[in-house]
């Protein structure tokens, strides 16, 4: 059976954002707005009074605005625009997730960028010979960038930090790969 | 992992943003262009009397009141209705059936998520080197899928922790016969920041 196309799939859809979160909330806003102006219409049909606004006096409104202050349109109509702007942004692009994917022969796998972090920080600490808790590894895309804060008076072997980073993430195999770097403070933390 | 409609999403947010875009290019084009305010004081009065005529000319019944106010009344519930399905149509996927073969003289067999989510579970728990670990099974594309998550403790090395879960997997692909396509998620989160590190080398 040959699962590599629904690999594929699962890694691409695991990690990127569905937006989910982001569409309810648009079409909630959206749901409101619409119900608020069926039910106007239809008081407006049966020659009810408006809950707030009879639909005749909203379109003078929108006839009559060149007549409101010039400032006000602009300034609501950038804003409005902007967050226009933002919305197509998002739909367009990627909307990733901070994972990572493996290679795996019998699963797909997704890695969060955090446990990544975590299992260099412990491998750079041990070639450092400091404690975990000194050193920091944030994970991004394409970057793992190391921070070893030393031990006061002890050096830290900056290649071999290096050399032990680079040989984890080589055996981890992660796409997209990620280059490191290292970073040895220069200041050291008494009992570190 | 869920069957989330991802394009109507994207769809959504596009169409939201380029309604607010127009709205709002618009109104300060108004604000700030001369011509264009101009433009829109001699058209926008014409449009909403045309509007006003079309009303005049179709009274409802004995009323005398519009009937098109009732007809757009009903295509904004149609809307509100195509946004209310959007939204519940998000997540899901779910499936109970792990496998279902095809029938024999003998019979049929069918196997429940249940069995391989319990059997996971159950050993993955046996590991120090996972703090959490869930099994849910879904339907992708017609087929059954496992997806393990595992939290792993602080320090476990990412392609440790896929070894051990495929291992597992390995494991119940010979007690059933066959392989059933899974999807292994690696996690941090709280538990996992609260939890101690790892002892194993």
């Amino acid at each position: 059976m040959s699962t590599t196309p629904l690999y594929r799939r699962l890694n691409r859809r695991e990690t990127h954002s569905p937006l989910s979160g982001l569409a309810i909330v648009l079409a909630v806003l959206a749901i409101l707005v619409l119900a608020y102006l069926g039910t106007e219409f239809v008081l407006r049909a049966f020659g009810f009074a408006p809950l707030l606004v009879a639909p005749q006096a909203l379109a003078q409104a929108v006839v009559n605005a060149p007549a409101y202050p010039a400032w006000t349109l602009i300034a609501g109509g950038i804003v409005a625009a902007i967050i226009g702007l933002v919305l197509v942004i998002v739909a367009v692009t990627g909307a990733r997730r901070a994972r990572h994917t493996l290679t795996s022969e019998r699963a797909a796998t997704v890695i969060d960028n955090e446990v990544i972090a975590s299992a260099l920080a412990r491998h750079a600490a041990s070639a450092a010979h400091t404690s975990a808790d000194n050193t920091s590894v944030s994970v991004s895309h394409r970057t793992a960038v190391v921070r070893v804060t030393p031990a006061s008076g002890a050096a830290v072997d900056a290649a071999a930090v290096t050399a032990a980073v680079d040989e984890q993430l080589r055996s981890y195999d992660l796409k997209p790969s990620i280059r490191s770097r290292v970073i040895i403070s220069t200041e050291g933390k008494v009992g570190a | 992992m869920n069957s989330t409609n991802r394009g109507a999403n994207r769809a959504v947010i596009l169409l939201a943003g380029l309604v607010l875009l127009a709205a709002g290019l618009s109104a300060a084009a108004v604000g700030a262009l001369a011509s264009v305010r101009d433009g829109y004081t001699e058209q926008a009065p014409g449009v909403v009397s045309s509007v006003t005529e079309a009303l005049k000319a179709t009274p409802l019944g004995g009323t005398g009141h519009s009937w098109l106010w009732l007809a757009a009344a009903a295509l904004l519930l149609v809307l509100v209705i195509l946004f209310v399905v959007f939204i519940f149509r998000q997540g899901g996927g779910h499936t109970r059936t792990l496998l279902s073969e095809k029938p024999t003289e003998h019979g049929r067999t069918v196997v429940d998520s249940a069995v391989a989510e319990q059997l996971l579970q159950e050993s993955l728990a046996t590991h120090p080197e996972l703090v959490a670990s869930h099994v849910s099974t879904y339907a992708v594309k017609g087929s059954s899928v496992l997806k393990v998550s595992v939290s792993c403790r602080r320090g476990v090395s990412p392609a440790d922790a896929r070894d051990l879960v495929e291992a597992q997997l390995l494991a119940l692909d010979e007690l059933l016969g066959s392989s059933i396509p899974a999807l292994i998620q690696v996690s941090g989160g709280f538990r996992v920041r609260t939890a101690g590190a790892t002892r194993l080398a």
